[in-house]
């Protein structure tokens, strides 16, 4: 019997071929008898059949374009972030404007330097912008909360998204740059020496080669995880004093916040626990419950409130599924003293 | 060409997907099966739905996917890893009835539809937009991008599969390997399989 995976594809032949223009009654039994023959053939085919239709809805980008020519990608890519209206012409190359020097601010000659300025600029811009034409690409991706979602970037590097994380992703020819806007992620970084790789996040960035790391962010804080390679933790560019810069080989578990960077050395596979969450999994070794509890809610929408400083304070240990805080409160109730509330939105512990 | 049961699987199920692989993937450890689960759990939503349609459809979708995990466990004998209380934890509801997967209409949807579109592989970007977009007959988009009606049918057909996957956001096809793969050296379709 086929498997879903070869259904799915037939199915997809079976619309493009619909679709193709050359389509006889005969065909059309064909695709029916097939349809008839397994209530598998016939989800997979509604399932593309629908998706396919709403891809119609696509024909309003054409609008105001020059037919037959198909844009170039990310062209909506700002209006499909978010705000605005659809952007009538690619978003401009602004990082373009930093091979402008800054016009000193000396008011009688202002306005020249500014044109001579802006001149460079535009001439920089388009130079610059033609040369990377072909090479630009940005995409935008997103987790809900309580999932994990794997995404393939284009240059080859595939990036998991932790519960409640949202990223973009800039490729051109000299670089590749993601912003991790939230959350936290594992990037598993495609060798590419010409491209370093660099995560930005809190006013930090952090470089690979070609490594696999994860880069987290939370209130004031940011987390680098190595598990592979070597990763440089370095400022942002033009981000105030310059601190120094951490490098990280594997094992590092590194936490950058306003004062400065910790760097703990510990064996890869110990490193590794720290992105169980990836296969749905929090581990925790003699972890106050303050923190176990925040990671829970990391994870899930229903929260987990601590109650008492007391119960804050307990250590916990073990292997838990994020996606069971049932089970995790059971245990601690059993084994600690702890008693729960529960309610729809959220669990309180308090104090026995 | 669709009944009124498609059109209800469609509107009343598929709209759920999102939600489903991602319960789906909390409870099953075998990332290569959820592919196949999914698909399962369709076609028995489906033909239980041609006797009677549920009074709640997502909540019969959520049940229907449990008692197929548990089947499946039973049936193959083989000990998870975790204890089949995970199937029953009734957690995956809050998470999207708070941000409904509403993906007909709107301009939510056409954001993911852009979002799909760019995530193409090259020329598969270039056949669905002259094809699905211009509406240009399938030979002349073959002729302006040299290649064959046939080679055209086949980047069709898996825009069709990535558009699909991306929109309804489940993916658990891939397992690891989103939606949202855009990899020119893709193109090729050679690697037709490995998408």
């Amino acid at each position: 019997m086929d498997d879903s995976r070869t259904i799915e594809r037939t199915a997809a032949q079976w619309l493009a071929r619909r679709e193709s223009g050359a389509w006889s009654a005969r065909d059309q039994q064909a695709l029916e008898a097939w349809l008839e023959q397994r209530t598998e053939h016939r989800v997979a085919w509604l399932r593309l059949h629908a998706a396919w239709e709403q891809a119609g809805r696509l024909r309003a980008l054409a609008a105001g374009l020059p037919p037959g020519q198909v844009p170039e990608r990310g062209r909506w890519a700002a209006w499909a972030a978010g705000d605005g209206a659809p952007a009538a012409s690619p978003v401009p190359d602004l990082r373009a404007l930093r091979f402008a020097p800054r016009p000193p601010s000396r008011p009688a000659r202002w306005p020249r330097r500014l044109a001579a300025c802006l001149a460079l600029a535009v001439a920089a811009g388009a130079g610059w912008g033609a040369w990377q034409l072909s090479g630009r690409q940005q995409a935008h991706y997103a987790s809900a909360v309580g999932q994990v979602r794997e995404v393939a970037l284009a240059d080859g590097s595939r990036a998991t998204l932790s519960s409640g994380t949202r990223l973009a992703v800039y490729l051109d020819r000299g670089q590749r740059r993601v912003v991790l806007e939230q959350g936290e992620a594992l990037f598993e970084v495609a060798r590419d020496p010409a491209r370093p790789f660099a995560v930005e996040a809190g006013g930090y960035r952090a470089v690979a080669v070609g490594t696999r790391y994860a880069v987290r962010r939370e209130a004031g804080a940011l987390r680098v995880v190595v598990t592979e390679g070597r990763v440089r933790l370095e400022d942002l560019p033009g981000a105030g004093t310059p601190r120094p810069v951490s490098l990280l080989p594997a094992g590092s578990v590194a936490t950058a916040g306003g004062d400065g960077v910790l760097v703990r050395s510990l064996p890869v596979e110990e490193a590794q626990r720290y992105l169980e969450w990836r296969d749905g999994f929090l581990v925790f070794d003699d972890t106050p419950l303050e923190q176990a509890a925040a990671e829970f809610n990391r994870f899930n929408l229903r929260r987990l409130e601590l109650a008492d400083p007391a119960v804050a304070a307990l250590r916990v240990g073990g292997h838990f599924r994020w996606s069971n805080l049932d089970a995790f409160v059971g245990l601690l109730e059993q084994g600690f003293p702890v008693r729960a509330e529960r309610h729809p939105d959220r669990i309180v512990l308090y104090a026995r | 060409m669709l009944n009124d049961l498609d059109a209800w699987f469609v509107r009343e199920i598929l709209v759920h997907e999102r939600a489903l692989a991602g319960y789906l993937q909390r409870c099953w450890p075998h990332r290569d099966e959820l592919h196949d689960l999914r698909q399962e759990v369709y076609a028995r939503v489906y033909e239980a739905a041609r006797r009677e349609r549920p009074a709640s459809p997502r909540a019969f979708l959520f049940a229907t996917a449990r008692h197929l995990m548990t089947d499946r466990v039973r049936r193959s004998r083989v000990v998870s890893i975790e204890p089949m209380g995970d199937f029953e934890s009734s957690n995956v509801y809050p998470i999207d009835e708070l941000c409904p997967e509403r993906w007909t209409g709107g301009r939510q949807a056409l954001r993911r539809l852009v979002e799909a579109l760019d995530a193409l592989p090259d020329r598969c970007r270039e056949v669905v937009w002259l094809r699905r977009v211009e509406e240009l007959p399938q030979q002349e988009v073959a002729r302006r991008l040299g290649i064959s009606g046939r080679t055209v049918e086949k980047h069709l057909a898996k825009g069709m599969r990535l558009i699909a996957d991306h929109l309804f956001g489940g993916d658990p096809a891939r397992g690891r390997g989103a939606p949202a793969a855009a990899a020119p050296l893709e193109e090729g379709h050679g690697r037709q399989q490995d998408d």
